[in-house]
């Protein structure tokens, strides 16, 4: 909202003087954000008014003109392309150093002298658009120079002055007024700085009614309509409103229309509460207030039509609707060129009821927007005296031929009763009773002290839901004293045992884990899936939920699984990296479960914590992606302290290729897959070069550790040796078996300790049918060192256990 | 001669120890004692002496070759020791090797800072679903019934989920206080706890602006305490986040949940508050509301709000790591983009 400083002042006696840094900073630390402070006239520097003596033609090009123009005790010429120029008209010169927009668009450019078509020109003659002027001053055709010749001011007098553009402009941050309805208007404004500064506030004369008239208007619902004064006036006509009242809803950034519709909208811009003025004569009856009857039609000034229903509003005539109450007027009764006869509704809608029906017909409007913010019911008594005032100023022939005011939900105050030891308490600081009283006063409450007992009755501007308990005067006292003035308090702790969040510490550990550990970057995606990477990894939709109104159409699923926003993340990655590896830890959803661990009546769906991860790779062989990808499970759970879990095949992943997945088991409980993207699913996903090895897990399932249970072991007393071992199987032997072969039940040797995969190998250095995998075995006595015969005989127990048991042969090249 | 032998004695001990290199040395060495050496000429002066003296200035003469030639290879020794294991033009700005690529992403490493700073204070951390009902993001706290939050252009509501009764309405969740609420109903006051946790909004996004973004909830609620207790946290927060103690300034906002509420400034970190392009001049930056719960929302818990009362603060973590790393566009974060995700170590 824009507000004039100037308009404000009519209000309120702000001190000329007044540093308006420090305004802006007082009412943004107490009340509403002030977001900019403009001088007005700093849009309008090196820019003054001109008289034009002589117009001569240009040598050189038919449609320009050169004048010459008195700018002050100076005559410069000037060559201009203007239609309407004439000699003895005044004018807008900007002279060199002011800032214009060539034709009212584009970048703002600084005028300089200049040479227009071979022949000097000092400055610009311009156009109300160029100086930003074109919704006050509206140009009939093209090339219309801006005619000042109505405001009788010298020539060389700066525009600004001429113009009354001497003032600045408050704005003020919409959102942060949205619960003080009170404020939506200069007096508004006016009163709160009055609080503030303790300044004395003007009063709005009220109108004095002296009319007796069959004029009636009939209110049928109270609840949506508080409160209706109508005024009939006959006397008035279509004519411009006077420069001061068209100047300032300029600057409060409406447009200037004609005088009949500028009264209401100044009105409402002073008060805050709007007004509508509709042709008279159009109205057939009397007024009623009323809902629509479902399916009625209604014709708006704007044009549309529209099909109401019987939640809406309108303001009826005997015969039809004739405008949607507190939205916007008909086209029936609109105010035309040849209207003599006005009503004047100044009236006071329930809020709820407007904002429902501004949003039905996407069709907010200024009064809207203030009514659906809750304004007061008393607030009309203002607003129709402002606009009487300038009825009768404008139109001296005015006669009121009717007036009547239906008030009839009377607007009850606010009544809070606070206790000043609480009051004390939460402030965190004692005032003294006057001084909280004072405070109050000067916002309009009345307060009662007893004891410790106050008991404040709010003005009737903050009593529509704005003030209702303890805690909103509490604010107000808090607000008013300063927040400045409070120190931070130090809150005092009890001392209730240490937290213990297992949970929470396993979820970071395995974060830090995968990012630090094994090196893998974390990364975010939104909840949403791309339908290409759903088709492609999912079976097919069912139980995934969806978003109404998805971000794009292809957007709709939100995630049941993280792999394939995880997927999209390694085709986007794939254009800069070959080998890289990414996870992510987020919320999963499913379609099903509904209910709430919370509350009985509340239904939510099933929703899951996973981590899930991508090794990405062009540069390494599948068994090697495989053995990281696994090697960064695998040893999970001993370095972030949580129960281990088992790799087995038992369900393949439909994304998984034939051969290359495990499913992970905590006991009997799947909790997670891993495995190689399939060809076809990576196809589908666009990824180019990269084979991908893809991991997740249900983190919920997975459970911490109460401790830490790694066991101390003695150090050696006598050395281990490692031993490596290549020996030929058959390709299906598995690592599992030849472990189990060499250390399960029956143990090779009982000096050996340990035996490790070292490497696995197929290809022309082994007999064709078969691979080589070499061993790492670790051999050692708790009682000796062993001699090389000693070691070597383990070795040799172990190459014959699995010759006996796998039909293993020794690799001998 | 004797005199003669000491003269190069001394002279042939102070080359030794100021040579600089094995070169050096070896030509002390050859001009001393090799073969046209001062002591091997002075050795073929030995013939010309009187005979009784010969065997005492010969004895003296090789005593001191021998000095010399262990002076030389302690220093030889000495040298080698001393001398660099590579070539003199071993280049040593060529840069190290990165131990193991891999992070956690800006936005939880800000988290986890955040979480040590509060659970150093006693706070609990809380983490909750990102789907929950229209009931549990509006109505408990204090929104009214025709808030334009709750509409569709604001919020992501689920198909098939988007209407009837607020319990059963579902949507992505806006912010995360109707969480906290659930945080109360399911623990014993005084509460302190931190929520951090990611929203969602129904937005045209740009440089500035998310669909999905981080949020950090903190909250106290306890008996006699003041609304300007929770200064504190927000100096607490600030101050980890920057490293240094950030001015603050409380001012009246307002939000249903809240009352009474605040948006809270802090100075701005760029121009240290003399008002610059990125604070629009005023010397302050907006960086979170905050304020005591609303005695409804309290209530909505299950507390008594005559007994109980708190404060708040919600702080966005993108905002936060924007201003931190000087990050300009807030879609980065959900970008994925390893050549941005690489930077934050």
């Amino acid at each position: 909202m824009k507000l004039s400083l100037s308009w404000i002042r009519d209000y309120v006696a702000i001190p000329e003087n007044i540093d308006l840094k420090k305004l802006a900073y007082d009412l943004t630390m107490s009340t509403v954000e002030v977001e900019d402070v403009e001088y007005l006239a700093g849009r309008f520097e090196h820019m003054v008014v001109g008289v034009i003596l002589e117009i001569q033609a240009h040598p050189n090009a038919d449609k320009l003109r050169v004048c010459k123009v008195d700018i002050g005790g100076d005559v410069k010429e000037i060559v201009c392309g203007g239609i309407n120029l004439r000699e003895g008209m005044r004018v807008a010169v900007s002279c060199p150093g002011a800032v214009v927009r060539w034709h009212g668009e584009g970048d703002p450019v600084v005028i300089k002298n200049s040479k227009l078509r071979g022949v000097e020109s000092f400055g610009m003659i311009c156009a109300s658009d160029e100086i930003g002027l074109g919704d006050l001053f509206p140009a009939s055709q093209e090339a219309e120079i801006l005619d000042l010749s109505a405001f009788d001011v010298p020539a060389g007098t700066s525009l600004a002055q001429a113009l009354d553009m001497d003032d600045v402009l408050l704005e003020i941050d919409n959102k942060s007024m949205t619960n003080r309805p009170d404020l939506w208007g200069h007096y508004g404004i006016a009163r709160e700085i009055a609080a503030l500064y303790d300044l004395p506030l003007a009063e709005i004369k009220p109108f004095a009614a002296d009319t007796e008239s069959e004029f009636k208007v009939e209110i049928s619902d109270a609840d949506r309509c508080p409160r209706y004064i109508g005024v009939e006036m006959s006397g008035v006509e279509v004519k411009p409103s006077p420069y001061r009242i068209q100047s300032r809803i300029w600057k409060a950034g409406m447009r200037p229309i004609n005088a009949l519709v500028d009264i209401t909208n100044y009105a409402m811009l002073a008060t805050g509460n709007p007004t509508h003025a509709f042709d008279a004569d159009q109205i057939k009856g009397h007024i009623t207030v009323r809902r629509a009857s479902q399916g009625e039609t209604l014709s708006l000034l704007n044009g549309r039509e529209l099909t109401l229903c019987e939640d809406d509003l309108v303001i009826a005539d005997s015969q039809e609707p004739v405008a949607l109450a507190g939205v916007m007027g008909g086209s029936k009764d609109s105010i035309l060129p040849d209207t003599r006869r006005v009503i004047l509704e100044v009236a006071n809608f329930e809020s709820t009821g407007i904002r429902r029906t501004a949003l039905r017909y996407d069709n907010r409007t200024e009064a809207s927007s203030r009514y659906e913010k809750a304004v007061d019911p008393e607030r009309c008594a203002q607003a129709l005296a402002l606009s009487m005032q300038y009825f009768r100023e404008l139109y001296p022939d005015l006669k009121v031929t009717g007036y009547c005011d239906r008030y009839e939900k009377k607007l009850k105050r606010a009544e809070v009763d606070v206790s000043l030891t609480w009051l004390a308490k939460r402030l965190g600081k004692t005032l003294s009773n006057e001084e909280i009283r004072r405070k109050l006063e000067l916002l309009g409450f009345e307060v009662e002290i007893n004891g410790d007992k106050m008991h404040a009755v709010a003005p009737t501007w903050r009593s529509t839901g704005d003030i209702s308990m303890k805690d909103d005067v509490m604010e107000e006292v808090a607000r008013m004293y300063g927040y400045d003035h409070f120190e931070a308090t130090e809150f005092t702790t009890t001392f209730t045992g240490a937290i213990n969040q297992k949970d929470q510490e396993l979820l970071r550990n395995i974060k830090e884990y995968l990012a630090i550990r094994c090196g893998m970057q974390e990364v975010y995606t939104y909840p949403w899936m791309n339908d290409v990477f759903v088709d492609a990894l999912l079976p097919g939709r069912e139980g995934v939920l969806k978003l109404s109104t998805p971000p794009a159409p292809d957007l709709s699923c939100i995630r049941s699984t993280l792999l394939p926003n995880l997927c999209e993340a390694v085709v986007k990655n794939e254009r800069y990296f070959n080998d890289f590896s990414i996870f992510e830890e987020a919320q999963v959803f499913f379609d099903g479960s509904y209910s709430s661990p919370y509350d009985e009546s509340e239904s939510l769906p099933k929703q899951r914590r996973h981590i899930g991860g991508a090794f990405a790779s062009s540069k390494k062989d599948i068994t090697q992606l495989f053995r990281e990808a696994k090697g960064v499970l695998a040893y999970m759970p001993r370095y972030t302290h949580m129960e281990s879990f088992t790799f087995r095949k038992a369900e393949k992943p439909g994304w998984a290729d034939d051969v290359v997945w495990l499913n992970l088991f905590l006991g009997e409980e799947h909790i997670g897959d891993m495995g190689l993207l399939a060809k076809k699913v990576s196809m589908e996903c666009g990824i180019k070069n990269l084979s991908v090895m893809l991991f997740e897990l249900d983190a919920a399932r997975l459970v911490p550790l109460k401790s830490r249970t790694n066991r101390f072991a003695h150090l050696a007393e006598y050395p281990e040796t490692d031993y490596d071992i290549s020996m030929l199987f058959d390709p299906d032997a598995s690592w599992t078996d030849i472990y189990e072969a060499i250390l399960g039940k029956k143990k090779a040797s009982a000096l050996l300790k340990d035996a490790a995969f070292v490497d696995e190998y197929r290809g022309k250095q082994v007999p064709a049918g078969k691979k080589s995998v070499t061993i790492r075995l670790t051999i050692g006595s708790g009682e000796k060192t062993l001699t090389s015969q000693e070691i070597e005989n383990v070795a040799e127990q172990v190459m014959k256990k699995l010759r006996k048991g796998m039909g293993a042969e020794l690799r001998t090249q | 001669m004797k005199e003669r032998i000491n003269g190069i004695l001394s002279e042939v001990k102070t080359k030794i120890s100021a040579a600089a290199s094995e070169n050096e040395l070896q030509s002390v060495k050859s001009a001393y004692i090799g073969k046209q050496g001062a002591l091997s000429l002075l050795m073929k002066e030995l013939p010309g002496l009187a005979a009784e003296l010969r065997p005492q200035i010969g004895s003296l003469l090789n005593q001191a070759k021998n000095q010399v030639t262990e002076l030389v290879e302690t220093k030889r020794t000495e040298l080698k020791l001393k001398a660099s294991q590579v070539s003199p033009d071993f280049d040593c700005s060529v840069p190290g090797i990165l131990p193991r690529r891999g992070g956690l992403h800006p936005i939880t490493q800000m988290c986890y800072d955040l979480n040590d700073t509060f659970r150093s204070m006693g706070f609990e951390i809380f983490q909750e679903d990102d789907i929950t009902s229209e009931m549990y993001a509006f109505d408990k706290l204090n929104f009214p019934p025709n808030h334009p939050a709750r509409e569709s252009m604001d919020t992501y509501w689920l198909e098939g989920h988007d209407s009837g009764n607020t319990n059963e309405k579902l949507c992505l969740r806006p912010h995360l206080t109707g969480g906290s609420v659930r945080y109360m109903q399911t623990h014993k006051p005084p509460y302190r706890f931190v929520y951090p946790g990611r929203v969602y909004r129904n937005e045209t996004t740009d440089a500035h602006h998310e669909r999905a973004f981080f949020q950090y909830e903190a909250l106290i609620v306890d008996k006699d305490i003041t609304f300007t207790s929770g200064k504190v946290m927000i100096k607490s927060i600030l101050s980890k986040v920057f490293g240094t103690d950030v001015p603050v300034r409380m001012r009246s906002g307002f939000f249903p949940f809240v009352e009474p509420g605040f948006e809270i400034d802090m100075q701005c970190q760029v121009c240290g508050g003399k008002g610059c392009s990125v604070c629009k001049h005023v010397g302050w930056i907006e960086v979170m509301p905050g304020g005591s719960p609303h005695p409804n929302v309290l209530r909505a818990a299950g507390l008594d709000p005559d007994e109980y009362t708190g404060f708040y603060v919600n702080i966005g973590l993108d905002r936060l790591v924007m201003m931190r790393y000087g990050v300009d566009d807030v879609r980065l974060f959900h970008s994925a983009d390893l050549r941005f995700l690489n930077q934050f170590k």
